[in-house]
């Protein structure tokens, strides 16, 4: 056996259980659309049942979670999920957080009112690079430190790059302390003065080709609002970092999750090799939405083989075409296996995942608890989750 | 459904937004369009579908009649700052500086009406001889979670920038997203119960925004493959070992074990036949759209050979007569 498949056969020999049953904070990521929150919504359950206090913490505006947990929605305030004891479910609220944040860091309540009262206040708060993701970090961080929960389980924006989650607080606090942030809130500038002097000619022409783009006045209230911020960039450093930690730590858990397809399982890769690079802990790779694998007698059959026995078979009777039916359904579906097995194993050359999980595709949509007890068994390999 | 000039394909992460635009865009070019296929922010998805070279900000004619290229923003506004202003240098010298990464971050939209412009751009472009360039273009653009916003990003921007030169871009932007002949957005989606919702949800937000939404495309679509009557022998009455019985008659020799697995698999076939039945029904419900039904590629591989097929269904939708898709 070579080593790439020795690390795939010891990935999947592993579980979640101990990830679901000991870890504070566990963080679901990867590509959109692959399952994350239900993922997340599982693992939060599994947890739950193990007597655990839980809170489920999703950042995605598309009320997908409240969805899955049978909830008409959730507000931003935790909620309790009625058909599991120690659950809460609660749904971000971006504009509450970033307030909160703005009240906590503000020296005093004018200031603050100043700033939330600026033009650009709103729009920043979903526009800015990373600060959804800083949004996310933060109320994790205070969930941490004051809640009280033993677990909480966080799934990752939808941004396009899942790696923006990790980067968060680095890239906002390097945005907000910036070289050029702090030649542009010179006073020269939001008083309106001309910026003649040699020192400032750099700046200035930076600043007259961008007051091109945007147009005039613009950038001046843009000042403004930067301007309001000064002094509280230690307190956002501070608590991005801590939060780094917090993550870093063999307190949290990160597990990436991904379709059997080949973008999904690209970004996976990627999402593991960078969390490997940083020294994250890496629980494991979930992949939603398998083929199961099939017989041996039915997998190892050929198509022409088969095809030749459903001729056959369906000049007879109903069932005789039920079975033909079925033949040809089972050599699509071990075409449709190699594909993704042969994706999966492409996607883990050489990385290591720690635990892989290879969920197949359910009958029906996970869009209640049941389906999320049905997800949560195979993530932990419980009995009925273990049975292919 | 490929007539109009610009075609914005957008739908649920993991529903097949950019096979399905790729394989638009094949079939357009398979039909004699000038066809260019565009990625926004860089996702670099589409280059892996049809195995080609990354691509770059210079449409590259990667097929007969088919181009492609990536845009991202940082590109298109260096292209729009030496346009606009003949800015060589000054461009070299700003793109990239934290200046121009905060003006374009910080002010809302900016770099998607930015991507949308050098869009625009591409859609009035003319050969030497007076014609335009390409008959069609299909934009691979961000899910419906994030579609709204991007598409409301010009509007946006003339709310808060007055004046100056972006805002005559973002207006032209408008004019064209609003121009119901030249710009549809294709809505792809699965029959499964969340990406449903949300189209549905997205379906309504679009309608709001004013702009025009194409056929539906659901993609992923099972074959019913058993018919009435073999259904209801596998459902009722087919046990394992008649079913190891029946395949022994063929020469093919499972355990009753398999046999029940593979009725497993049949019956779990099933289910899932019908629950697409009750989202296409809740689709039809919710939405007065046309809808074009794209099948679930069964196959060794993805990539091109998937591509290619869904462009065959779409090529064959069109051949069957009008513009307007049946409803099905």
């Amino acid at each position: 056996m070579s080593r790439a498949s020795t690390v795939l056969a010891q990935a999947r020999a592993r579980d979640l259980a101990g990830v679901a049953a000991e870890r504070h904070v566990i963080v679901c990521t990867g590509a959109g659309g692959v399952g994350k929150t239900t993922t997340a919504a599982a693992l939060a359950v599994a947890a739950a049942r193990q007597g655990r206090r839980t809170l489920v913490l999703t950042i995605d505006p598309a009320w997908r979670l409240a969805q899955s947990l049978g909830l008409p929605r959730i507000g931003g305030e935790p909620r309790a999920v009625e058909q599991v004891p120690g659950l809460d479910a609660m749904m971000l609220d971006m504009k509450r957080t970033f307030d909160d944040v703005i009240d906590r860091y503000a020296p005093d309540r004018r200031r603050a009112e100043r700033i939330k009262s600026n033009r650009f206040y709103t729009q920043l708060s979903d526009s800015l690079a990373g600060t959804q993701e800083y949004m996310a970090m933060e109320k994790l961080y205070e969930l941490h430190a004051t809640s009280g929960y033993d677990c909480l389980v966080v799934d990752t924006p939808p941004t396009r790059s899942a790696l923006d989650f990790l980067d968060a607080p680095k890239r906002l606090t390097d945005f907000l302390e910036g070289r050029f942030l702090s030649t542009f809130l010179s006073p020269g500038i939001t008083a309106g003065r001309t910026l003649g002097r040699v020192a400032a000619f750099g700046s200035g022409l930076m600043l007259k080709a961008a007051s091109r783009i945007t147009g005039a006045g613009v950038l001046e209230d843009l000042a403004e609002f930067f301007q309001s911020f000064e002094g509280m960039y230690e307190g956002f450093k501070n608590r991005a970092q801590a939060t780094y930690r917090l993550l870093r730590s063999h307190q949290s858990a990160f597990v990436v999750v991904a379709s059997p397809e080949t973008p999904a399982l690209r970004e996976a890769r990627y999402f593991l090799q960078r969390l490997a690079q940083d020294g994250m802990p890496t629980a494991g790779l979930v992949v939603n939405r398998t083929t199961p694998a099939l017989p041996p007698r039915l997998s190892g059959l050929r198509r022409t083989h088969a095809d030749g026995a459903a001729r056959l078979l369906e000049e007879g009777g109903p069932e005789r075409l039920a079975a033909a039916t079925l033949l040809r359904l089972a050599v699509d579906r071990a075409d449709v296996r190699r594909r993704e097995q042969y994706a999966i194993a492409a996607a883990l050359h050489g990385v290591d995942p720690h635990t892989l999980v290879e969920v197949p595709l359910m009958a029906t949509d996970i869009c209640d608890v049941a389906g999320l007890e049905a997800l949560s068994a195979y993530l932990l390999r419980t009995p009925e989750g273990t049975r292919e | 459904m490929l007539d109009p000039r610009l075609l914005i394909v957008t739908g649920k992460g993991g529903v097949g937004k950019s096979t399905v635009a790729a394989a638009l865009a094949v079939a357009a070019a398979r039909t004699g369009r000038r066809t260019c296929l565009v990625e926004v922010e860089g996702r670099q998805t589409l280059h892996h579908l049809f195995e080609t070279a990354p691509w770059d900000f210079a449409e590259r004619e990667f097929r007969p009649g088919l181009w492609g290229l990536s845009i991202d923003p940082d590109a298109s506004l260096a292209q729009y700052l030496e346009m606009f202003y003949g800015a060589r240098r000054l461009s070299k010298l700003v793109v990239g500086s934290t200046a121009v990464e905060f003006a374009t971050t910080a002010a809302p939209g900016i770099k998607d009406v930015l991507l949308i412009g050098k869009v625009k751009e591409i859609e009035r472009r003319r050969d030497p001889d007076g014609r335009l360039r390409y008959d069609l273009i299909v934009v691979d653009a961000p899910p419906t979670g994030r579609i709204v916003r991007f598409l409301r990003a010009p509007e946006a921007t003339t709310e808060l920038v007055a004046v100056g030169p972006i805002r005559s871009q973002a207006q032209a932007v408008i004019d064209l997203l609003l121009d119901w002949d030249r710009t549809r957005i294709q809505l792809v989606t699965m029959l499964e119960e969340m990406p449903v919702a949300e189209t549905v949800e997205a379906a309504a937000a679009l309608h709001g925004l004013g702009v025009a939404v194409g056929p539906l495309l659901v993609n992923r679509v099972l074959p019913a493959r058993f018919d009435e009557q073999s259904r209801k022998a596998l459902i009722d009455d087919l046990l394992p070992g008649e079913l190891a019985g029946i395949l022994g008659e063929v020469g093919i020799e499972v355990g009753e074990d398999a046999a029940a697995e593979l009725r497993d698999l049949g019956a779990g076939h099933l289910q899932r036949l019908d629950l697409q039945q009750r989202m296409r029904e809740s689709l039809d419900d919710a939405l007065a759209l046309p809808t074009l039904e794209l099948p679930y590629v069964y196959g060794a591989q993805f990539g091109p050979e998937v591509v290619s097929v869904i462009a065959l269904v779409i090529e064959d939708a069109l051949q069957g007569g009008s513009d307007e898709v049946d409803a099905t």
